[in-house]
């Protein structure tokens, strides 16, 4: 178990799962992989982690964002801090992404996103074990 | 088509027209008769002549009701035949009704036998030719009744007080002279009036059709415009989904080398992701092969080059060959079954052996060890008919409507083999249709699935009967 607090990749390809879990293991964090939107959202209400990373197309392409959106409804989870990945947005047909609603995330890292980052990011939300942060 | 009649709506209208008239002619009438009671009272015998207008003023207002009514009536045959013998009713009547007329106000002394004309006219307006002769005919017989009658004494003469002592009515030549001349200019008016008529409806009939015509081709170009349209969404999402497919490996294969290049990995684990990351790497490569291949069946769609008769059944045989060792380890049946003498079909050799090994390839990959793939060739009188059939994973019935998609791939298809584009039938679909063929799917999830791939035979001519 690690140090710090508990980050949840949610993401289709496993191969990147896998990263992200051994650089943020390395460093202290607890991780947990889940590949598919739905079992993402069933670990979380199992046990909240303290940090999401969340891909924003999967399987289906609206699937990150109908992920997100059941989060920002579900009062016991919408305070989890959710970064977004996209491998889109400097695409030029980035204007083709197939939903017209606001994306309810905390922030949104461009893949590939440098592990420096990743890293940074997940002290600034999970640097404390859960239960050792009030409000 | 000389003869053709209005069609409904636009006779019960013209109908309505005669009848309002015929209003006009009451009102005339009525007028003739007060005036020539004013200049000459005593004259003409008043009863029997206002008698006959307030008969038309009513049969007219019935007329009215009638026509009503048929307006509101069903369109169609019985109808149009209604308005017809309806419209002639109604000129029989006002012939009857001049001629009654004509006979208490002078008979042949009064120049308003003229009037028949209006009828012939109004018959050939309405109805046919041929109708517009026959009212011209019962017109100058009517005269010629009233006025023969009148010469030999049956029926009273009511002379005009105008001519003075002059009394026509018995001349028997100006008789004669007077009712020929009258049926000549019917029969002519008939002819001539009825002719212009013919023309005209001919006219009308032409502007039509080139309205339809110019219709239907308006609403071609919008199908043509829609096809457009969604051929170019088309080429949007397939650029998209293209985009998303080739970065995502991209961007965890960059990912994964900074793992390992960041120390984060501990020193036992790096060799297995660095054969991980090759993988990926080669699954990359044959990602970017399939999309050529698509490419390519794509941009053939529009060129029929390098076809030719190709022998379906050698191109199998050699696929067979290569997969009978992947066949046989993994413990997998495979049977062929190929009719002799099997015409011909129009394909590109290479690329028929690509549609086998997509088929054949899938069969082995989604059947578990134990399971049969059964290939059969035969052909119809126009077709060759290929089938490859599988007793592995099937594809369940949400995902058959989109298997031929690009990068689609069902889920029990990625769970049972996580490696794998969804190209592959994508292109198969292309080069099958491209060739004028077809590719159909029955499958089960969980019994199996069959393909079947029909091609026209090259040996049967399709333009011309052999």
């Amino acid at each position: 178990m690690g140090t710090k607090g508990s980050v949840l990749v949610i993401d289709d390809d496993p191969d990147l799962c896998a990263a992200l879990q051994a650089a943020l293991q390395a460093n202290g964090f607890t991780v947990r992989c889940a590949h598919q939107g739905s079992l993402g959202l069933e670990m979380m209400r199992e046990a909240k982690p303290d940090l999401v990373f969340l891909d924003i197309i999967m399987r289906m392409p609206t699937e990150g964002v109908w992920v997100s959106e059941e989060i920002a409804s579900d009062p016991q989870l919408r305070d989890v801090p959710v970064v977004m990945l996209t491998s889109i947005v400097d695409s030029e047909h980035a204007g083709d992404f197939p939903t017209d609603r606001p994306l309810r995330a905390h922030m949104f890292l461009d893949k590939p996103v440098p592990l420096s980052e990743v890293l940074e990011i997940a002290e600034r939300f999970a640097g404390e074990p859960a239960g050792a942060t009030q409000g | 088509m000389e003869n053709q009649i209005p069609h409904e709506a636009e006779l019960i209208e013209r109908i309505g027209w005669l009848i309002r008239l015929r209003w006009l002619a009451v009102l005339g009438t009525g007028s003739a008769i007060a005036l020539s009671w004013l200049l000459f009272p005593g004259a003409l015998p008043l009863l029997p002549l206002i008698a006959v207008t307030a008969a038309i003023a009513l049969y007219n207002s019935q007329f009215r009701l009638y026509n009503r009514n048929l307006m509101l009536g069903p369109a169609g045959m019985p109808r149009l035949r209604q308005a017809q013998r309806f419209a002639c009713i109604q000129i029989l009547l006002d012939l009857v009704a001049l001629a009654i007329l004509l006979h208490f106000s002078g008979g042949v002394e009064n120049p308003m036998a003229v009037f028949f004309v209006f009828h012939t006219i109004i018959a050939s307006i309405l109805l046919s030719r041929t109708i517009s002769f026959v009212m011209g005919t019962v017109a100058a017989a009517l005269f010629a009744a009233m006025t023969g009658l009148e010469a030999t004494g049956v029926l009273q003469h009511y002379h005009l007080p105008m001519l003075g002592d002059a009394e026509p009515y018995r001349m028997t030549g100006y008789l004669l002279a007077v009712t020929g001349t009258m049926a000549l200019t019917l029969w002519l008016v008939a002819y001539m009036t009825s002719s212009i008529t013919v023309r005209l409806r001919q006219r009308d009939r032409e502007l039509l059709q080139s309205h339809q015509a110019s219709l239907a081709k308006s609403r071609q170009l919008e199908v043509l415009n829609e096809r457009l349209r969604r051929i170019d969404a088309e080429r949007t999402r397939f650029l998209t989904l293209v985009t998303h497919e080739l970065r995502a490996p991209i961007n965890t294969i960059h990912t994964s080398m900074e793992l390992v290049l960041s120390g984060y990995l501990p020193p036992e684990k790096v060799r297995g992701v660095l054969k991980r990351l090759m993988e990926r790497t080669e699954e990359l490569s044959d990602l970017v092969s399939d999309l050529l291949r698509l490419a390519r069946a794509r941009e053939e769609a529009s060129r029929d080059e390098q076809l030719a008769a190709v022998q379906s059944a050698d191109v199998l045989q050699s696929v067979v060959e290569l997969m009978k060792a992947e066949a046989d380890s993994k413990d997998i049946f495979l049977s062929v079954d190929v009719a002799p003498d099997l015409a011909p079909v129009q394909a590109h050799p290479d690329r028929l052996k690509l549609v086998w090994t997509n088929l054949l390839s899938n069969a082995l990959k989604y059947t578990e060890p134990g399971g049969i793939v059964a290939v059969s060739l035969k052909q119809t009188p126009q077709h060759v008919v290929g089938i490859v059939r599988d007793t592995g994973i099937g594809i369940p019935p949400e995902d058959q409507d989109r298997i031929f998609e690009e990068f689609y791939r069902a889920e029990n298809a990625r769970t049972a083999s996580p490696v794998g584009t969804g190209v592959g039938l994508a292109i198969v679909k292309r080069l099958i249709e491209n060739w004028g063929g077809e590719i159909r799917l029955e499958s089960e999830a969980g019994l199996g699935s069959k393909f079947v791939v029909r091609l026209p035979r090259a040996d049967v001519g399709t333009t011309e009967e052999a």
